[in-house]
């Protein structure tokens, strides 16, 4: 059973990490190769504070400020460049965090921080608490969706001049994308951190980055549901192919080339083409 | 003396070496409809997007309605009433032409995401839109995707989104521009049957027949300069104008 | 003399990354992706490099086959992962060609095993005297002759030959290429060979100064690749090259300089974010 819940948990936290990327990128379309950097930001400040006595749940906020307040900086940033740039410059945006983590004695350098307190509730707590926090993020981001902030950010993530002469204030959108995104990244970090109770800098790099927008596009950027399918998916893959351990990064790689290679729409897509099809016939 | 609806004073724009505006001044009246003429390359779409705000001009001011724009953002600018209608079609692609005339009819909302994200209903501004698409021609379109429809649509779709801004001054960059005869003229009927209550508008056009049609003043600028503006028949019997314009591929 | 040292460091650096970078500019300007996968062929050009070494007992031999092979790799890489990915968004091909590097990553260490090879017997590790007190292994003067000879090859036939002067005004802009009758295609071809195979003389030369290969020796040097060839101005081949040796150079007096602050694969990115702010589109733009 305990295999069970810490599996669930660890779907439970991919998920929300995938949703607040899907926010920046799928609603937003600005595509980040750096979002790990915000997972680690959260994760870090979790740990630091519940290290030094503070309750795991209150850690929660300032978790979700600091990868909000980082987040909203490299926003800032960030608009002043866009499409691969962008890309690449988010991806600088990792590096520079696990290499300025790498050198700091306080946050415990290459070998990272350790003897994270296991939460007070349990692991059934733990993952009862994921869930929620997964709850309150989804039924926060359908909701933006839905408002006229998910309206304006549909013509931003297709075409931002056009959208900015239909009298969109495109920058003020992209920060508050930006934010939101982070923050959740960061809210996903606090629970990665006391799930695992282990942290270093490798848990935050560029191959995580990779990963989570990996499940964002294979679940059809910008869809909610697709990319909470596609997020439990590729999350729980590792375990299925326990049997076949040495093959699972190979697998992973073959998966994403051919999921890009022949359903590009991602699942979203390959939904909709189903329903299509049965309400043709 | 009241404002005049635009103020152009001393504007020059240089790309580079090339000087593609060169100290140009011109006046707007209000609900005027003023046509825009000049051959290529004469710094029209320039112009506008100077108006606009998208281009920086090397010196010169803008004002709108008495205010200085000059400084203001291409999104301040909007919402203080100026709207472009793009030489280049840009329909949004995703979204059905219902919700491309809604959006731009979001007024505040789109300034601030927060003001955004507080507000779910679109029925208001889908019910404008409607009637704004109906206004242009295209009220059996409106569920429609840009995609499936042809250039002459999306033309009048790019007018009907400037409208949803509800602007003071509309700028059309060449909406009869590869429209057949008959749309052309159906388009030029649309534009000048606008309701000029509080709203004045810039026509530039290559079609002179439709332009001497519809507009009472022309304004024609070559090269980046002013060549001549005034009531339309004394403005096309302006030898210079004729040398410069009609001399030249007409 | 360690000023002298770290410059020549840097340029010993900068050099492999022009050559590794040289690829993914042309991939980019021909088709606007960023052309992650490009790193294992970079390795794949390790791997054969040693072997080919290993076998014959001539590095000569395995420099040429490893170009050779790779190039002809690298062109079908073009066929299989981007050709069908042609008219999708750039970041599906991204992700395809993400896809492709884990793979191949993970290959390379089920074929080779996962703590690599080494040459039985290193060639090329001569030293010769420079300066009095700075003495270079011919290995890495090799690389920096290599270097220049290769990429003044490729400038020479890209500026006097017909096919030259067509690939460059596609690599600029390929749609008007294509309208003038211009075979972009072929041109295609032609710089996924060429930029492989000098990614797979690369490999041979990084698997020869470290005298290891290893299946994830590409990772770093290609994230490195993209953040030079954004540094230089995305699908400018003159910015690539300013951008691999200013990056050789900056790493290097970095990590002597600012190492206790940054790790080395962070500055070079450091440099990157820093440029970007004040010239978003990189230190020369395309064209
Ligand atoms: N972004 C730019 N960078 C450099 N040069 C530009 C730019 N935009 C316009 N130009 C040049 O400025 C001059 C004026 O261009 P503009 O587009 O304003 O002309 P136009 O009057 O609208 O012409 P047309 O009737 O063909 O639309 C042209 O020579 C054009 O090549
Ligand atoms: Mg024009």
């Amino acid at each position: 059973m305990a295999y069970e819940i810490v599996v669930l948990t660890n779907m439970a936290i991919a998920v929300l990490f995938a949703l607040s990327l899907n926010v920046i990128t799928g609603f937003c379309g600005q595509v980040s190769l750096g979002h790990a950097a915000f997972l680690g930001i959260g994760a870090y400040t979790s740990a630091m504070l519940s290290k030094s006595g503070v309750p795991i749940v209150i850690t929660f906020a300032p978790a979700m400020g600091m990868a909000a307040l980082i987040g909203l900086v490299v926003g800032v940033a960030s608009l002043r460049v866009r499409h691969d740039f962008l890309a690449i410059t988010t991806m600088g945006v990792v590096f520079l965090f696990t290499g300025i983590v790498r050198k700091q004695e306080i946050l415990g350098g290459e070998i990272g921080i350790s003897g994270i307190p296991a939460p007070d509730f349990g692991r059934v707590g733990l993952l009862a608490t994921s869930l929620l926090c997964v709850l309150a993020y989804l039924l926060f981001t359908i909701w933006v969706r839905r408002s006229w902030a998910g309206f304006a950010f549909d013509s931003i993530s297709e075409d931002e001049d056009t959208a900015r002469l239909l009298g969109i204030n495109v920058p003020k959108f992209k920060l508050f994308a930006f934010v939101v995104g982070t923050a959740g990244a960061g809210l996903a970090g606090a629970l990665y951190a006391h799930q695992v109770r282990f942290i270093g800098p490798d848990s935050f790099g560029f191959v995580e980055s990779i990963s989570v927008l990996a499940m964002v596009i294979v679940g059809g950027i910008g869809s909610i549901w697709g990319v909470i399918l596609a997020a439990a998916f590729l999350s729980a893959l590792p375990q299925f192919f326990q049997v076949i351990d040495d093959y699972k990064l190979l697998v992973y790689g073959l998966l994403l080339f051919g999921a890009m290679r022949f359903a590009p729409e991602g699942i979203d897509g390959l939904l909709k083409k189903i329903f299509r099809r049965r309400a043709v016939k | 003396m009241t404002a005049k609806r635009l103020q152009i004073k001393n504007v020059s724009v240089k790309f580079g070496g090339l000087l593609a505006l060169d100290d140009v001044s011109f006046e707007v009246d209000d609900n005027q409809l003023l046509g825009f003429i000049g051959p290529n390359g004469a710094g029209k779409t320039t112009l506008m997007r100077v108006i606009m705000g998208m281009v920086n001009p090397l010196s010169g001011t803008v004002s709108l309605n008495g205010r200085n724009i000059t400084n203001l953002k291409s999104v301040q600018r909007i919402h203080a009433g100026v709207a472009l209608g793009q030489q280049i079609v840009k329909p949004l692609r995703q979204m059905s032409l219902l919700d491309n005339v809604a959006l731009a009819s979001g007024g505040k909302k789109l300034l601030s995401p927060f003001r955004a994200l507080m507000v779910q209903r679109r029925c208001d501004e889908r019910e404008l839109a409607r009637k704004l698409l109906i206004q242009v021609g295209l009220g059996d379109h409106v569920e429609k995707l840009p995609s499936e429809l042809p250039l002459g649509y999306l033309k009048r779709l790019e007018v009907a989104r400037a409208l949803a801004l509800n602007p003071s001054l509309l700028l059309l960059d060449e909406p009869l521009a590869g429209l057949s005869k008959p749309e052309a003229e159906q388009m030029a009927d649309l534009i000048s049957n606008l309701p000029r209550v509080g709203l004045s508008v810039i026509l530039i056009e290559h079609n002179l027949p439709q332009v001497q049609r519809i507009c009472p003043t022309l304004y024609v600028q070559s090269n980046g300069r002013q060549l001549a503006f005034g009531v339309t028949n004394d403005v096309m019997a302006d030898p210079a104008v004729r040398q410069a314009y009609l001399g030249v591929g007409v | 003399m360690l000023f002298f040292d770290l410059c020549i460091q840097g340029v010993i650096q900068g050099a492999i990354y022009a050559l590794i970078a040289l690829g993914l500019t042309l991939v980019y300007g021909l088709l606007r992706i960023l052309h992650v996968a490009h790193a294992a062929l970079f390795t794949l050009g390790g791997y054969i490099g040693v072997i080919v070494t290993n076998g014959s007992g001539s590095f000569l031999l395995a420099l040429l086959t490893s170009m050779l092979i790779v190039g002809v790799v690298g062109m079908s890489s073009y066929t299989i992962i981007y050709k069908p990915l042609l008219n999708r968004t750039p970041l599906i091909a991204l992700i395809a060609s993400i896809g492709i590097f884990i793979a191949s990553e993970e290959l390379f260490r089920i074929f080779f095993g996962a703590y690599g090879l080494s040459y039985t017997n290193p060639p090329l590790q001569g030293q010769i005297e420079i300066l009095s007190g700075v003495s270079l292994s011919h290995a890495r003067i090799l690389v920096v002759v290599l270097a220049i000879g290769l990429l003044s090859g490729v400038g020479w036939l890209a500026i006097n030959t017909r096919v030259g002067i067509a690939a460059r005004a596609t690599v600029i802009d390929p749609e008007m290429a294509a309208s003038s009758g211009i075979n972009v295609e072929m041109i295609r071809f032609g710089s996924f060979f060429i930029g492989s195979a000098f990614a797979g003389a690369a490999g041979v030369m990084v698997s020869l100064l470290n005298n290891l290969v290893e299946p994830t020796m590409g990772a770093v040097p290609s994230y490195k690749a993209l953040a030079i060839i954004v540094l230089g101005g995305l699908g400018s081949v003159r910015g690539a090259l300013v951008a691999s040796l200013a990056l050789g150079i900056i790493e290097s007096f970095g990590t002597i300089y600012v190492g206790h602050l940054l790790d080395r694969d962070s500055i070079a990115f450091a440099f990157l974010i820093m440029v970007l702010m004040v010239r978003p589109q990189g230190l020369l733009a395309r064209g």
